[in-house]
């Protein structure tokens, strides 16, 4: 895994094709080549536990946290782009799910700070860059974002010391899919990446998010233990 | 195999470490309404076992008595062989009935090769442990586009529930396997859903099937026939 790129996971270039479309060409290129893995996280999450509960907790927690970053960022895109009227303005099938991809991502925000209790972060400050403000934009946006998280879980979920929250992320990961795969099809897009999705690691991903600047500040203690933060 | 023998194999592996990772109840997923999706999914995620903010914490304890063993493995894995090579002759057959067009055409190819993959990489995993593979009888269901499009949508909907109910009993290493192939057999839930006009995403967080119910969706299909 440590040697592999983006090129190498992405079989059939549908990934590269929206990133292309969302980074433009220059930085997707340098996506391409990029070599995936090597992150502290990932260094972090790879390591079976020695022994005991306090190890696991501390990656459970570590694993949750960034998940809630990332449904926090879910959720205020499809928020917004509701309270911008965009919604309003599409078409009945796409209004729909726009509205039902908002009402579930709140709805794991919600879950998932229930899940933290109070190791939960705050939710960062947000900006989409216009991303929320036309029906195309949001729509290239909305299927890059969900292929990319149900990469994250994809990942993630097999390094989940606690068996319950295996089978937590197990139906949040399959909800993501189904996200994304409903968001190619109104896109016009092949639902599916291919017989297998591959995971990304957590360090690319913060490449990935790093590289839209949607985030504009962050809660500092989701940052610790060496983790590349994302603001731009 | 046949049916009966088959059928404890994975009552087997329903039970395999003696509790239920997510102790969902698996009746059909319909919300009527935002709020009591976010209901449902939060005692789903949850799973009874856990609740409110100490979730994490009391979720501990269970690391203590979970000790997954290859064995178990092996019968897990084998039960999504048992899916996979069904839903892979499904569309195999549907593909070449001929009775299928458009999209529904381009579904069953997709879906055909994504299912063949999947049996080769759990038949890899397996190894010598994999069962022998059952003979098939499709009836109409590939002869009809109709009757294909709502037969795939029940058979995807089992095999998301599937590998959400099974996916936290095995060890680390086939659950990587199990994570790749689950949010695919969601993409083709999702996918065949929105073709039929039916809701893709149905709820906040997906249910987890038991291996007897899963089993309950098979057996009525009458597809299989022992091998």
């Amino acid at each position: 895994m440590s040697n592999m790129t983006l090129e190498d996971l992405d079989r059939d270039g549908v990934l590269q094709e929206s990133i292309d479309a969302l980074y433009g060409p220059t930085r997707a290129e340098l996506l391409r080549s990029a070599v995936v893995g090597g992150g502290a996280l990932l260094a972090a999450l790879a390591v079976p536990p020695a022994t005991g509960a306090e190890i696991s907790r501390a990656n459970d927690v570590r694993v949750f946290q960034y998940a809630l970053n990332f449904e926090y960022l879910q959720a205020t895109f499809y928020t917004e782009t509701e309270q911008a009227g965009t919604v309003a303005a599409m078409n009945q099938p796409k209004a729909v799910w726009a509205r039902t991809l908002g009402a579930h991502e709140r709805a794991h925000v919600r879950i998932i700070k229930d899940v933290l209790g109070e190791a939960a972060g705050k939710k960062p400050f947000f900006d989409f860059q216009g991303n929320t403000e036309t029906e195309e934009r949001f729509t290239r946006t909305a299927v890059a974002m969900e292929d990319l998280t149900t990469a994250l879980l994809t990942g993630v979920t097999p390094t989940l010391k606690s068996r319950p929250l295996v089978a937590a992320a197990f139906s949040l990961l399959t909800v993501e899919a189904r996200h994304a795969a409903w968001a190619r099809h109104l896109a016009g897009i092949v639902p599916v990446l291919g017989a297998v999705d591959a995971p990304k690691p957590v360090a690319e991903v913060d490449r990935i998010v790093a590289s839209t600047r949607f985030i504009s500040s962050l809660d500092p203690r989701t940052t610790a233990q060496g983790r590349p933060r994302f603001v731009g | 195999m046949n049916d009966t023998g088959s059928c404890s194999v994975a009552h087997d592996a329903c039970a395999v470490d003696g509790r239920e990772a997510v102790s969902v109840d698996g009746g059909p997923a319909l919300p009527p309404s935002q709020a009591q999706t976010s209901r449902v999914t939060r005692t789903a995620l949850l799973g009874g076992a856990v609740a409110g903010a100490g979730a994490l914490a009391a979720a501990l304890p269970s690391l203590a008595r979970s000790t997954q063993a290859a064995s178990s493995d092996a019968r897990i894995l084998n039960f999504a062989l048992r899916l996979e090579r069904l839903k892979a002759a499904f569309y195999e057959k549907a593909v070449a009935e001929g009775a299928l067009a458009g999209e529904l055409r381009q579904l069953a190819r997709v879906l055909g090769q994504h299912e063949r993959r999947h049996v080769n990489l759990l038949l890899r995993r397996l190894g010598d442990e994999a069962d022998a593979a059952s003979e098939f009888d499709f009836g109409d269901a590939t002869r009809d586009a109709d009757r294909f499009a709502r037969t795939a949508q029940a058979l995807e909907e089992a095999a998301v529930a599937a590998y959400i109910g099974q996916g936290a009993n095995l060890t680390r290493q086939s659950m990587v396997l199990f994570a790749q192939i689950a949010s695919v057999e969601a993409r083709h839930a999702a996918w065949i859903a929105d073709v039929l006009g039916v809701d893709p995403a149905p709820n906040a967080a997906d249910e987890a099937k038991t291996a007897e119910q899963v089993l309950a969706v098979l057996e009525k299909t009458g597809f299989e026939r022992g091998s």
